[in-house]
Protein backbone atom coordinates (compact mmCIF):
# COMPACT_ATOMS: atom_id res chain seq x y z
CA UNK A 1 0.00 0.00 0.00
CA UNK A 2 1.27 3.13 -1.14
CA UNK A 3 1.68 6.29 1.39
CA UNK A 4 0.13 9.59 0.80
CA UNK A 5 1.58 12.75 0.89
CA UNK A 6 2.19 14.30 4.36
CA UNK A 7 0.81 17.66 4.54
CA UNK A 8 2.59 19.60 7.49
CA UNK A 9 0.49 22.74 8.40
CA UNK A 10 2.57 25.41 10.17
CA UNK A 11 1.09 26.37 13.49
CA UNK A 12 1.41 29.48 15.26
CA UNK A 13 -0.42 31.31 18.62
CA UNK A 14 -2.90 34.06 18.63
CA UNK A 15 -1.73 37.47 19.51
CA UNK A 16 -4.65 37.88 21.55
CA UNK A 17 -5.61 35.17 22.90
CA UNK A 18 -3.44 32.36 22.11
CA UNK A 19 -5.19 29.87 20.44
CA UNK A 20 -3.50 28.25 17.92
CA UNK A 21 -4.01 29.31 14.36
CA UNK A 22 -3.55 27.26 10.94
CA UNK A 23 -0.66 29.58 9.11
CA UNK A 24 -3.23 30.35 6.55
CA UNK A 25 -5.53 31.48 8.79
CA UNK A 26 -6.23 35.54 8.53
CA UNK A 27 -8.09 35.55 11.42
CA UNK A 28 -8.30 33.76 15.10
CA UNK A 29 -10.90 31.52 15.24
CA UNK A 30 -11.64 32.22 19.02
CA UNK A 31 -11.29 35.90 19.58
CA UNK A 32 -11.81 37.09 15.71
CA UNK A 33 -8.44 38.82 16.32
CA UNK A 34 -7.06 39.70 12.46
CA UNK A 35 -3.66 38.00 12.39
CA UNK A 36 -2.90 39.45 9.62
CA UNK A 37 -5.12 42.74 8.97
CA UNK A 38 -4.73 46.12 8.10
CA UNK A 39 -4.31 48.63 10.92
CA UNK A 40 -7.71 49.54 10.86
CA UNK A 41 -8.79 46.19 10.83
CA UNK A 42 -6.34 45.90 14.39
CA UNK A 43 -7.98 49.33 15.78
CA UNK A 44 -11.55 48.33 15.06
CA UNK A 45 -11.07 45.05 17.16
CA UNK A 46 -9.42 46.28 19.89
CA UNK A 47 -12.39 49.13 20.02
CA UNK A 48 -14.45 46.47 19.74
CA UNK A 49 -12.99 44.72 23.02
CA UNK A 50 -12.48 47.88 24.95
CA UNK A 51 -16.46 48.62 24.37
CA UNK A 52 -16.59 45.10 25.69
CA UNK A 53 -14.46 45.65 28.71
CA UNK A 54 -16.84 48.70 29.16
CA UNK A 55 -19.70 46.71 29.33
CA UNK A 56 -18.51 44.23 31.67
CA UNK A 57 -17.80 47.38 34.42
CA UNK A 58 -21.19 48.51 33.82
CA UNK A 59 -22.52 45.29 34.32
CA UNK A 60 -20.79 45.23 37.36
CA UNK A 61 -22.66 48.56 38.83
CA UNK A 62 -25.81 46.98 37.77
CA UNK A 63 -25.52 43.79 39.76
CA UNK A 64 -24.43 45.28 42.83
CA UNK A 65 -27.69 47.98 42.58
CA UNK A 66 -29.97 44.79 41.94
CA UNK A 67 -28.24 43.21 45.25
CA UNK A 68 -28.57 46.43 47.01
CA UNK A 69 -32.46 46.21 46.16
CA UNK A 70 -32.67 42.56 47.15
CA UNK A 71 -30.89 43.98 50.98
CA UNK A 72 -33.60 46.74 50.62
CA UNK A 73 -36.55 44.45 50.31
CA UNK A 74 -35.33 41.83 53.31
CA UNK A 75 -35.22 45.11 55.56
CA UNK A 76 -38.63 46.28 54.21
CA UNK A 77 -40.29 43.15 54.72
CA UNK A 78 -38.86 42.58 57.93
CA UNK A 79 -39.62 45.90 59.79
CA UNK A 80 -43.06 45.35 58.12
CA UNK A 81 -43.47 41.90 59.67
CA UNK A 82 -42.28 43.24 63.25
CA UNK A 83 -44.57 46.30 62.98
CA UNK A 84 -47.59 43.96 62.27
CA UNK A 85 -46.92 41.96 64.79
CA UNK A 86 -46.36 44.78 67.71
CA UNK A 87 -49.35 46.37 66.40
CA UNK A 88 -51.69 43.32 66.02
CA UNK A 89 -49.99 40.61 67.60
CA UNK A 90 -50.35 38.74 64.69
CA UNK A 91 -47.36 36.05 64.84
CA UNK A 92 -48.60 34.29 61.67
CA UNK A 93 -48.06 37.82 59.60
CA UNK A 94 -44.62 38.41 61.78
CA UNK A 95 -43.50 34.63 60.97
CA UNK A 96 -43.95 34.52 56.95
CA UNK A 97 -42.51 37.90 56.99
CA UNK A 98 -39.10 36.57 59.04
CA UNK A 99 -39.12 33.65 56.40
CA UNK A 100 -39.25 35.82 53.25
CA UNK A 101 -37.01 38.86 54.64
CA UNK A 102 -34.20 35.85 55.37
CA UNK A 103 -34.72 34.44 51.68
CA UNK A 104 -34.28 37.95 50.39
CA UNK A 105 -30.87 38.52 52.64
CA UNK A 106 -29.76 34.93 51.84
CA UNK A 107 -30.37 35.68 48.02
CA UNK A 108 -28.75 39.37 48.44
CA UNK A 109 -25.46 37.64 49.69
CA UNK A 110 -25.39 34.98 47.26
CA UNK A 111 -24.94 37.51 44.81
CA UNK A 112 -21.69 38.37 45.28
CA UNK A 113 -20.78 34.42 44.04
CA UNK A 114 -23.67 33.27 42.00
CA UNK A 115 -24.84 36.59 40.58
CA UNK A 116 -27.21 35.58 37.60
CA UNK A 117 -28.90 32.42 39.79
CA UNK A 118 -29.26 35.04 43.01
CA UNK A 119 -30.94 37.71 41.30
CA UNK A 120 -33.08 35.25 38.78
CA UNK A 121 -34.50 34.01 41.81
CA UNK A 122 -34.85 37.42 43.65
CA UNK A 123 -36.66 38.71 40.90
CA UNK A 124 -39.28 35.61 40.64
CA UNK A 125 -39.83 36.06 44.86
CA UNK A 126 -40.93 39.83 44.08
CA UNK A 127 -43.38 38.75 41.80
CA UNK A 128 -44.40 36.09 43.44
CA UNK A 129 -44.82 38.06 46.35
CA UNK A 130 -47.20 41.33 44.12
CA UNK A 131 -49.11 38.10 43.01
CA UNK A 132 -49.72 36.44 46.59
CA UNK A 133 -50.34 40.12 48.20
CA UNK A 134 -52.76 40.45 45.14
CA UNK A 135 -54.75 37.46 45.73
CA UNK A 136 -55.56 38.27 49.66
CA UNK A 137 -56.01 41.56 48.58
CA UNK A 138 -56.24 43.01 44.87
CA UNK A 139 -55.82 46.73 46.48
CA UNK A 140 -52.26 45.80 46.78
CA UNK A 141 -51.29 45.57 43.49
CA UNK A 142 -51.76 48.79 42.51
CA UNK A 143 -50.16 50.47 45.71
CA UNK A 144 -46.58 51.76 44.78
CA UNK A 145 -47.12 50.78 41.33
CA UNK A 146 -44.29 52.54 40.31
CA UNK A 147 -41.71 51.57 42.97
CA UNK A 148 -42.52 47.73 42.03
CA UNK A 149 -42.12 48.60 38.08
CA UNK A 150 -38.47 50.47 39.53
CA UNK A 151 -37.69 47.19 41.34
CA UNK A 152 -38.51 44.64 38.79
CA UNK A 153 -36.84 46.46 36.01
CA UNK A 154 -33.53 46.95 38.35
CA UNK A 155 -33.77 43.01 38.81
CA UNK A 156 -34.18 42.16 35.47
CA UNK A 157 -31.43 44.49 34.32
CA UNK A 158 -29.13 42.99 36.86
CA UNK A 159 -30.26 39.53 35.64
CA UNK A 160 -29.48 39.98 31.93
CA UNK A 161 -26.06 42.03 33.04
CA UNK A 162 -25.04 39.12 35.30
CA UNK A 163 -25.56 37.03 32.28
CA UNK A 164 -23.78 38.66 29.96
CA UNK A 165 -20.42 38.80 32.08
CA UNK A 166 -20.83 34.74 33.02
CA UNK A 167 -17.74 32.90 31.74
CA UNK B 1 -17.68 18.20 11.23
CA UNK B 2 -17.27 21.02 8.50
CA UNK B 3 -18.93 24.21 8.34
CA UNK B 4 -19.15 26.75 5.16
CA UNK B 5 -18.83 30.43 6.44
CA UNK B 6 -22.09 32.45 5.69
CA UNK B 7 -20.59 35.60 4.44
CA UNK B 8 -17.14 34.44 2.48
CA UNK B 9 -18.42 30.81 1.72
CA UNK B 10 -15.23 29.31 2.94
CA UNK B 11 -14.84 25.66 4.37
CA UNK B 12 -13.98 25.56 8.02
CA UNK B 13 -12.90 22.00 8.95
CA UNK B 14 -14.24 22.41 12.79
CA UNK B 15 -16.97 24.41 14.80
CA UNK B 16 -15.33 28.01 14.98
CA UNK B 17 -16.48 31.11 16.67
CA UNK B 18 -15.04 33.32 14.03
CA UNK B 19 -14.10 32.44 10.20
CA UNK B 20 -10.67 32.04 9.90
CA UNK B 21 -11.01 33.61 6.44
CA UNK B 22 -12.96 36.58 6.90
CA UNK B 23 -13.42 37.20 10.58
CA UNK B 24 -17.16 36.94 10.77
CA UNK B 25 -18.67 35.84 13.90
CA UNK B 26 -20.09 32.33 12.75
CA UNK B 27 -20.96 29.91 16.40
CA UNK B 28 -24.12 32.31 18.46
CA UNK B 29 -21.80 33.26 21.34
CA UNK B 30 -22.60 31.92 24.53
CA UNK B 31 -24.33 35.11 25.79
CA UNK B 32 -26.93 35.09 23.25
CA UNK B 33 -27.37 31.58 24.13
CA UNK B 34 -27.93 32.01 27.80
CA UNK B 35 -30.26 34.85 26.73
CA UNK B 36 -32.35 32.82 24.68
CA UNK B 37 -32.82 30.05 27.70
CA UNK B 38 -32.82 33.06 30.63
CA UNK B 39 -36.00 34.68 28.04
CA UNK B 40 -37.59 31.25 27.87
CA UNK B 41 -37.63 30.48 32.31
CA UNK B 42 -38.64 34.26 32.79
CA UNK B 43 -41.79 33.61 29.88
CA UNK B 44 -42.58 30.34 31.91
CA UNK B 45 -42.90 31.51 35.20
CA UNK B 46 -45.03 34.64 34.38
CA UNK B 47 -47.24 31.90 32.46
CA UNK B 48 -47.70 30.12 35.38
CA UNK B 49 -48.16 33.48 37.69
CA UNK B 50 -50.84 34.43 34.97
CA UNK B 51 -52.13 30.84 35.26
CA UNK B 52 -52.50 31.25 39.03
CA UNK B 53 -54.12 34.06 39.22
CA UNK B 54 -56.56 33.34 36.54
CA UNK B 55 -56.92 29.74 38.55
CA UNK B 56 -57.69 31.45 41.92
CA UNK B 57 -60.60 34.00 40.40
CA UNK B 58 -61.94 31.29 38.65
CA UNK B 59 -62.40 29.27 42.07
CA UNK B 60 -63.33 31.78 43.84
CA UNK B 61 -66.57 32.68 40.72
CA UNK B 62 -67.23 28.93 40.33
CA UNK B 63 -66.68 27.07 43.98
CA UNK B 64 -66.83 23.26 43.77
CA UNK B 65 -67.47 22.71 40.26
CA UNK B 66 -65.95 19.67 38.45
CA UNK B 67 -66.09 21.69 35.20
CA UNK B 68 -63.81 24.34 36.51
CA UNK B 69 -61.50 21.44 38.62
CA UNK B 70 -61.17 19.72 34.73
CA UNK B 71 -60.57 23.05 32.65
CA UNK B 72 -57.89 24.19 35.21
CA UNK B 73 -55.86 21.07 35.36
CA UNK B 74 -56.16 20.54 31.99
CA UNK B 75 -54.74 24.34 30.96
CA UNK B 76 -52.12 23.38 33.38
CA UNK B 77 -51.30 19.93 32.01
CA UNK B 78 -51.21 22.08 28.15
CA UNK B 79 -49.16 24.41 29.43
CA UNK B 80 -46.31 22.36 30.81
CA UNK B 81 -46.52 20.40 27.55
CA UNK B 82 -46.61 23.09 25.06
CA UNK B 83 -43.66 24.47 27.15
CA UNK B 84 -41.34 21.43 27.15
CA UNK B 85 -42.15 20.94 23.72
CA UNK B 86 -39.41 23.45 22.69
CA UNK B 87 -37.07 20.97 24.31
CA UNK B 88 -39.04 17.80 23.57
CA UNK B 89 -35.79 15.52 22.27
CA UNK B 90 -34.14 15.99 25.23
CA UNK B 91 -37.07 15.96 27.33
CA UNK B 92 -38.40 12.48 26.03
CA UNK B 93 -35.17 10.91 26.70
CA UNK B 94 -36.03 11.18 30.83
CA UNK B 95 -39.34 9.00 30.01
CA UNK B 96 -36.33 6.05 29.53
CA UNK B 97 -37.16 3.45 32.24
CA UNK B 98 -33.71 3.48 33.98
CA UNK B 99 -32.22 0.08 35.18
CA UNK B 100 -33.60 -1.21 38.03
CA UNK B 101 -31.71 0.13 41.45
CA UNK B 102 -33.16 -1.14 44.57
CA UNK B 103 -31.86 0.66 46.93
CA UNK B 104 -32.80 3.91 45.26
CA UNK B 105 -36.20 2.66 44.52
CA UNK B 106 -36.48 1.64 48.12
CA UNK B 107 -35.51 5.61 49.00
CA UNK B 108 -38.09 6.75 46.61
CA UNK B 109 -40.37 4.78 48.60
CA UNK B 110 -39.36 5.16 51.92
CA UNK B 111 -38.24 8.93 52.02
CA UNK B 112 -42.41 10.48 50.90
CA UNK B 113 -43.60 7.90 53.76
CA UNK B 114 -41.48 9.95 56.01
CA UNK B 115 -41.94 13.49 54.29
CA UNK B 116 -45.57 12.87 54.07
CA UNK B 117 -46.36 12.21 57.68
CA UNK B 118 -43.85 14.90 58.84
CA UNK B 119 -45.39 17.26 56.43
CA UNK B 120 -48.90 16.36 57.83
CA UNK B 121 -48.21 16.69 61.31
CA UNK B 122 -45.80 20.18 61.25
CA UNK B 123 -47.45 21.99 58.45
CA UNK B 124 -50.72 21.08 59.19
CA UNK B 125 -50.34 21.86 62.79
CA UNK B 126 -48.23 25.50 61.51
CA UNK B 127 -51.35 26.81 59.44
CA UNK B 128 -53.97 25.76 61.80
CA UNK B 129 -51.85 27.60 65.24
CA UNK B 130 -50.55 31.02 63.27
CA UNK B 131 -53.77 31.24 60.55
CA UNK B 132 -56.38 29.55 62.21
CA UNK B 133 -56.26 27.71 58.48
CA UNK B 134 -56.98 23.58 58.28
CA UNK B 135 -56.48 22.62 54.91
CA UNK B 136 -57.51 18.66 54.03
CA UNK B 137 -57.68 17.80 50.57
CA UNK B 138 -59.94 14.94 51.17
CA UNK B 139 -62.78 17.41 52.19
CA UNK B 140 -62.61 19.87 49.01
CA UNK B 141 -63.56 17.12 46.89
CA UNK B 142 -66.38 15.98 48.97
CA UNK B 143 -69.14 17.80 46.52
CA UNK B 144 -68.56 15.21 44.35
CA UNK B 145 -69.70 11.82 43.91
CA UNK B 146 -66.84 9.36 44.48
CA UNK B 147 -64.86 12.36 46.82
CA UNK B 148 -61.93 9.69 47.12
CA UNK B 149 -61.07 9.26 43.80
CA UNK B 150 -61.55 12.80 42.63
CA UNK B 151 -59.00 13.73 45.26
CA UNK B 152 -56.28 10.73 44.51
CA UNK B 153 -56.49 12.09 40.74
CA UNK B 154 -56.15 15.87 41.26
CA UNK B 155 -53.87 15.94 44.50
CA UNK B 156 -52.03 12.09 44.00
CA UNK B 157 -51.89 11.54 40.08
CA UNK B 158 -52.01 14.93 37.97
CA UNK B 159 -49.38 16.92 39.82
CA UNK B 160 -46.92 14.97 40.18
CA UNK B 161 -46.88 13.91 36.24
CA UNK B 162 -47.14 17.36 34.99
CA UNK B 163 -45.48 19.34 37.71
CA UNK B 164 -42.53 16.92 37.45
CA UNK B 165 -42.71 17.34 33.52
CA UNK B 166 -42.69 21.25 33.92
CA UNK B 167 -40.08 21.61 36.70
CA UNK B 168 -37.58 18.78 36.80
CA UNK B 169 -38.16 18.14 32.80
CA UNK B 170 -38.26 21.74 30.96
CA UNK B 171 -37.41 24.10 33.75
CA UNK B 172 -34.38 21.80 34.66
CA UNK B 173 -33.29 21.62 31.25
CA UNK B 174 -33.45 25.25 30.66
CA UNK B 175 -31.77 26.46 33.95
CA UNK B 176 -28.93 24.16 32.90
CA UNK B 177 -28.34 25.83 30.10
CA UNK B 178 -27.77 29.21 32.07
CA UNK B 179 -25.85 28.14 35.23
CA UNK B 180 -24.16 25.02 36.70
CA UNK B 181 -25.82 21.24 37.92
CA UNK B 182 -25.81 22.50 41.59
CA UNK B 183 -27.42 25.58 40.95
CA UNK B 184 -30.13 24.36 38.93
CA UNK B 185 -31.05 21.73 41.33
CA UNK B 186 -31.09 24.95 43.76
CA UNK B 187 -32.49 26.66 41.55
CA UNK B 188 -35.40 24.54 40.46
CA UNK B 189 -36.46 23.51 44.16
CA UNK B 190 -36.78 27.38 45.16
CA UNK B 191 -39.08 28.44 42.10
CA UNK B 192 -41.09 25.11 42.96
CA UNK B 193 -41.16 25.69 46.09
CA UNK B 194 -42.55 29.31 45.48
CA UNK B 195 -45.18 28.15 43.40
CA UNK B 196 -46.84 26.69 45.65
CA UNK B 197 -47.92 30.28 47.37
CA UNK B 198 -46.89 29.87 51.07
CA UNK B 199 -44.00 30.77 52.15
CA UNK B 200 -44.61 28.84 55.61
CA UNK B 201 -44.65 25.49 53.27
CA UNK B 202 -41.00 26.87 52.12
CA UNK B 203 -39.79 25.21 55.02
CA UNK B 204 -40.63 22.04 53.25
CA UNK B 205 -41.34 22.29 50.07
CA UNK B 206 -37.48 23.50 48.76
CA UNK B 207 -35.48 21.10 50.66
CA UNK B 208 -38.14 18.04 49.21
CA UNK B 209 -37.36 20.11 45.34
CA UNK B 210 -33.79 19.75 46.58
CA UNK B 211 -34.32 15.92 46.60
CA UNK B 212 -36.19 15.68 43.39
CA UNK B 213 -34.14 17.75 41.66
CA UNK B 214 -30.67 15.64 42.75
CA UNK B 215 -32.41 12.55 41.87
CA UNK B 216 -33.75 13.79 38.57
CA UNK B 217 -30.07 15.11 38.24
CA UNK B 218 -28.18 12.02 39.49
CA UNK B 219 -29.89 9.46 37.82
CA UNK B 220 -31.21 11.33 34.59
CA UNK B 221 -35.01 10.18 34.73
CA UNK B 222 -38.13 12.05 35.81
CA UNK B 223 -39.42 8.47 36.91
CA UNK B 224 -37.98 8.56 40.70
CA UNK B 225 -39.35 11.91 41.08
CA UNK B 226 -42.79 11.30 39.98
CA UNK B 227 -42.88 8.20 41.80
CA UNK B 228 -41.53 9.85 45.24
CA UNK B 229 -43.99 13.17 44.74
CA UNK B 230 -46.75 10.49 43.79
CA UNK B 231 -46.44 8.67 47.14
CA UNK B 232 -45.77 12.11 49.21
CA UNK B 233 -48.73 13.52 47.47
CA UNK B 234 -50.85 10.22 47.85
CA UNK B 235 -50.24 9.40 51.75
CA UNK B 236 -51.03 13.15 52.87
CA UNK B 237 -54.19 12.95 51.12
CA UNK B 238 -54.74 9.33 52.74
CA UNK B 239 -53.51 11.21 56.17
CA UNK B 240 -55.92 13.99 55.32
CA UNK B 241 -59.13 11.25 54.21
CA UNK B 242 -58.18 9.15 57.80
CA UNK B 243 -58.32 12.58 60.05
CA UNK B 244 -61.80 13.73 57.79
CA UNK B 245 -63.50 10.19 58.92
CA UNK B 246 -61.74 9.34 62.05
CA UNK B 247 -60.13 11.95 63.60
CA UNK B 248 -56.73 10.41 63.92
CA UNK B 249 -55.22 13.54 64.71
Amino acid sequence: MEEGPIIQTQEFACTICKTSMDIEDLYCSECGYPEKGTEREIALYHARRAMQKNQNMDADKKIRLARNILYVMAGIVLIFGFFSFFEDEDLGVLITNAILGIIYLLLGAWTSKKPLAALLLGLFLFLTTIIISGIFDPSTILRGIIFKIIIIVYLGVGVYSASSIKK
Amino acid sequence: MSIVCSSCNVELYREVKFCTRCGKQLLKNNVDKRTSSLNLIIVFYATFLLFAVVSYLLYNEYPLNLYVEIGIESVFALMVVAFSLFDYKQIVKLYKIPKLNRKVLAFSIVFPLFSAIVVSLSIGYLNESLFGVSENYYSEYLYLEYPLLWAILFTAILPPIFEELGFRGFLFNSLQKVVSERITIIATAFIFALIHFSFISFIWIFPFGLILGYMRSKYNTLWYSIIIHFIHNFVVLMIDYYNFNYSLF
